[in-house]
């Protein structure tokens, strides 16, 4: 059989074992499993068990726990309703109004959240029946809500940025800062989408409220100072030298837990229920990746991917025709999978591919963790739609459909990130490239 | 037709990883392609912790590591690190006479066949501050990755700093590391210039990469294949040491035409540095007991 | 026999967030000392530079521990991750079977993955591996905790193909079907 066959082969194997309901881990493992004992005379066990463990056993990896841990932490606090507070009165003059609260609500969360579905659902359930109460449109309300959540991963901390840091050997604190500009951007992108639709669907904008005098602006700010000094206190422990970025989530953990216990939302409940929660969560991350690495090892062996990255770079695609048909290949994949398991065959099979073609790799990850954004917001398989279906009874086919103009404005995100990749790699460059 | 796969930590740029690549050519043209060896850079078949493991176990028949990455499990393989023994590639060289067949002994007894082993440039001190004198070093937080290097720290007072290869310009930059000790190559590769100043050629000592084989798996190739094997390992040795050199000299000058500062140590820096490392010494070959004097006795003769 | 199922896999999640809750522990008293060292140093006092040495390995090690030990846990609460889009276009009756097959599989796949988990613990206490940095830490032990976790998820996988054989469903379908949040990262 013929590498390209097997890669076939395999692929299909993959979507079978999938389509039967093993969970992904292990059916990630049970196709590495197939693929040593299809091309080489290797023990599968020793690699299965060689590999699971080096994947298993990295400090760097360590952040992965504790930032889910941030995370649940805070969905317990009142955090989420102190940040809507905050926001409203100033958001209400801009045109579109509140319905700006899901993005700046969600690019604010994410900077203490890795995860988009918490980011989507930590707003989500303070604006969503804020939004629908106050008579804004409910397409416009669940479909900005969904996108906005996905701003979980761009802006940092981002749980798919350390999975792809562990999984490529690049430094976590550079992808993160990496993100920022980004994020900064794909949110500005959104609100600049709810602008102009609200000035073309003035009619379909409920009343305007009237305006909060400035002062009462200024006061209701106050309300914000506990999520400001939270992102200071992460983002500061790391660029302030005090921590690496592993180190700043126990920053982060601890700033949480005294958020928590200022805001008398701390107990034994809720403290152990937050801790049972990440411990499960990451338990699962941690699994698809084991279960990844044996692939990836697996895959080492056969040599796909040496000779897949040769039979595609002997077309001589130019970079954005191959740029374009990754792209299109991520989001049929990101239909299907979920984000990790996104990144992590993507490092197994398409990184020496890029490598090859000479990509920066942190740039590289920008870019996988917008095609993993917009895999959140595509139906059928889509995080962000099942916690809006969760939270509205909707579908998710109807909340898809909600969601393709942001689809298309990161579409537009990831165009512009190609042809500028300065807007991912000049943040980090100035950050370090200073003695 | 027999495939070998070979695990190796270091990307496809580095000296280290040429030479395996050639290495693996020489086999193949020697056996006339009867033993072919399919070289994986960069730890991308086995990471780089498991991978003598990994040919002991038979999982890949052939690999290769930094000595000093196990020199927790036995301390001859320690010895090239030890620090200010051994500065420059002739000393190297002796020390490695001194030390090989200990090291042979060693990997026999886990069942694995020492091919060649390859210096790296010797070690230097990076620093973004200048550094004349021992007593500089105090208090500075200093990169530490092994005993040996954990050993300097406590000597001279630093504070030892754990700092993963990617995250080393975050670190420098924010001030979580002050110092560390390294080779040109990692300066270089790191583009060290973006996060800090200064680079004190201190030939510290000549950390060893060595290239072994699965015992078992050497047993099983047809005679004249282990002679094309042992001969291109041979070769390569001998080819990876010019290597090293040129390799010194190109890196260096990288360093110097990226802005860095480079410099040979003062003498009272030279004179503390020796003091830690015959200290150093002293334990190693306390704790490596008859061979390890041996070692050192066949070293300075 | 339930009763000591469920407290197995208790036992196991708990000592899993144990490990996490010492690593978080242990990283904070490093950092309290960082940050207890700069202000002396601001007020030109001795600084007490101290150091957890290989903080970072034995940080590692606690996470493969904990990763594993969780592994039974979070496969009871449903958390772990699989495609049951094929699931949702059957009737209840063929979903069963389809159930059935999806656990028998995966408990044969961790029960191989366990046996050869075991044995890596077992050839790395043979072989006495150590840590390669400053503290000399034995390997076997964190493999053999993952060991140990993959072997209660083999068995907690052998529950649930019992559970759906008798009553037709997995005790975490409720669970399953309600998307937990933070699922995806
Ligand atoms: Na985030
Ligand atoms: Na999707």
């Amino acid at each position: 059989m013929s590498v390209l066959t097997l890669s076939l082969v395999l692929m299909l194997l993959l979507f079978a074992i999938l389509g039967t309901g093993v969970w992904i881990a292990i059916a990630l493992a049970m196709v590495g499993f197939v693929a040593i004992l299809s091309s080489t005379a290797t023990p599968p066990g020793q690699v299965l068990a060689s590999s699971m463990w080096a994947a298993s056993n990295s400090w760097d990896l360590t952040a992965l726990p504790m930032f889910i841990w941030m995370g649940e932490i805070l969905y317990r606090t009142k955090l989420p309703e102190d940040m809507f507070a905050g926001l409203a009165p100033w958001l209400q003059r801009l045109p579109g109004r509140l319905l700006h609260t899901n993005v700046v609500g969600c690019a604010i969360f994410a900077a203490v959240s890795g995860s988009s579905a918490a980011t989507c659902a930590t707003i989500g359930r303070i604006a969503l029946p804020e939004l629908l109460k106050r008579g804004y449109d409910e397409k416009m309300a669940i479909g900005t809500l969904a996108g906005s959540g996905t701003l979980g991963l761009l802006i940092p901390p981002s749980i798919i940025l350390i999975v792809y840091a562990t999984a490529t050997d690049q430094s976590i604190a550079r992808l993160f800062i990496a993100g920022v500009v980004p994020g900064i951007m794909l949110a500005a992108l959104f609100m600049g989408f709810i602008a102009v639709w609200a000035l073309i669907n003035n009619s379909r904008m409920p009343p305007p409220e009237p305006a909060v005098p400035f002062l009462e602006r200024v006061y209701a700010s106050r309300r914000l100072i506990p999520v400001t000094l939270l992102i200071l206190g992460v983002i500061g422990s790391i660029y302030g030298g005090l921590a690496s970025a592993t180190e700043a989530a126990v920053v982060g953990v601890f700033l949480s837990l005294a958020l928590s216990w200022w805001s008398d939302t701390l107990n034994k409940t809720s403290f152990i229920d937050a801790l049972l929660a990440a411990t499960r969560t990451s338990c699962m991350i941690a699994f698809i990746l084991a279960g990844a690495a044996y692939l990836t090892a697996a895959m080492g062996f056969t040599g796909i991917p040496i000779v897949l990255a040769e039979w595609i770079s002997g077309f001589k695609l130019p970079p954005w025709a191959l740029l374009t048909a990754l792209t299109a290949f991520y989001i049929v994949l990101g239909c299907f999978l979920d984000g990790i398991s996104m990144v992590v065959l993507t490092t197994s099979i398409i990184i020496p591919l890029v490598t090859k073609a000479g990509f920066d790799l942190i740039w590289f990850g920008i870019y996988v963790v917008l095609v993993v954004e917009m895999a959140q917001i595509t139906p059928p398989v889509g995080f962000n739609l099942y916690v809006l279906q969760g939270m509205t009874g909707r579908n998710i086919f109807t909340i898809g459909t909600y969601t393709l103009p942001l689809f298309l404005l990161m579409c537009l995100a990831v165009a512009l990130v190609a042809m500028f990749p300065g807007i991912a790699l000049w943040l980090p460059s100035t950050m370090f490239d200073m003695r | 037709q027999t495939k070998w796969d070979m695990p190796t930590p270091y990307p496809d740029g580095n000296f280290h990883t040429k030479n395996v690549i050639q290495f693996a050519a020489d086999v193949d043209k020697a056996t006339g392609g009867s033993l072919k060896i399919q070289v994986h850079s960069a730890g991308s078949l086995i990471k780089h912790p498991e991978i003598k493991r990994a040919v002991r176990q038979g999982t890949a028949p052939i690999g290769e590591i930094l000595e000093s990455l196990v020199a927790n499990e036995a301390p001859v393989y320690g010895l090239d690190s030890v620090p200010f023994l051994a500065t420059g590639y002739d000393a190297s060289k002796k020390l490695y006479a001194a030390q090989k067949p200990f090291l042979e002994k060693q990997l026999a007894s886990e069942g694995l066949v020492l091919l060649y082993s390859v210096p790296w440039p010797p070690q230097g001190i990076y620093a973004k501050r200048t550094i004349t004198k021992i007593e500089d070093l105090k208090g500075v937080k200093f990169r530490t990755y092994n005993p040996m290097i954990g050993r300097i720290a406590a000597l001279a007072g630093a504070i030892p700093t754990q700092i993963e290869v990617p995250d080393l310009p975050t670190a420098f930059a924010t001030g979580r590391v002050d110092v560390m000790i390294t080779s040109a190559s990692t300066g270089v590769d790191t583009k060290a210039q973006d996060y800090l100043t200064d680079y004190i050629d201190a030939e510290g000592w000549l950390p060893r990469n060595i290239v072994f084989v699965n015992k078992a798996a050497f047993d099983k190739l047809s005679a004249a294949e282990q002679k094309a094997v042992t001969e291109a390992a041979k070769a390569a040795e001998e080819r990876g040491w010019k290597a090293s050199i040129e390799e010194k000299k190109i890196k260096t000058d990288a360093l110097k035409a990226a802005g860095i500062k480079v410099s040979e140590p003062t003498p009272e820096l030279k004179a503390g540095l020796q003091k830690i490392g015959a200290t150093i010494a002293a334990e190693w070959e306390k704790s490596a007991g008859e061979d390890g004097a041996a070692m050192l006795a066949a070293y300075r003769k | 026999m339930r009763l000591f199922l469920d407290t197995l896999y208790r036992i196991a999640l708990w000592l899993a967030a144990l490990c996490l809750a010492t690593i978080a522990s242990m990283v904070g008293v490093q950092l309290a000392a960082r940050i207890l060292d700069g202000v002396l140093a601001l007020v030109h006092l001795p600084t007490t530079s101290f150091v957890i040495l290989s903080l970072n390995e034995i940080c590692g090690y606690l996470l493969a521990a904990a990763s594993f030990l969780a592994l039974a846990g979070t496969l009871k609460a449903g958390v772990h991750i699989r495609v049951t889009m094929v699931f949702g276009a059957l009737s209840e009756g063929t979903r069963r079977y389809a159930e059935m097959v999806a656990f028998a599989a995966a408990a044969a796949g961790v029960a191989y993955m366990t046996w050869n988990l075991a044995s890596f613990a077992w050839v790395s206490f043979q072989f006495n591996e150590v840590s390669t940095g400053v503290i000399r830490v034995p390997l076997c032990y964190p493999q053999a905790a993952m060991a140990l976790g993959a072997a209660i998820l083999a068995i907690a996988l052998t529950d649930e193909l019992v559970i759906v054989a008798r009553s037709g469903r997995p005790s975490f379908r409720h669970a399953e079907d309600a998307i937990t949040v933070g699922k995806e990262g």
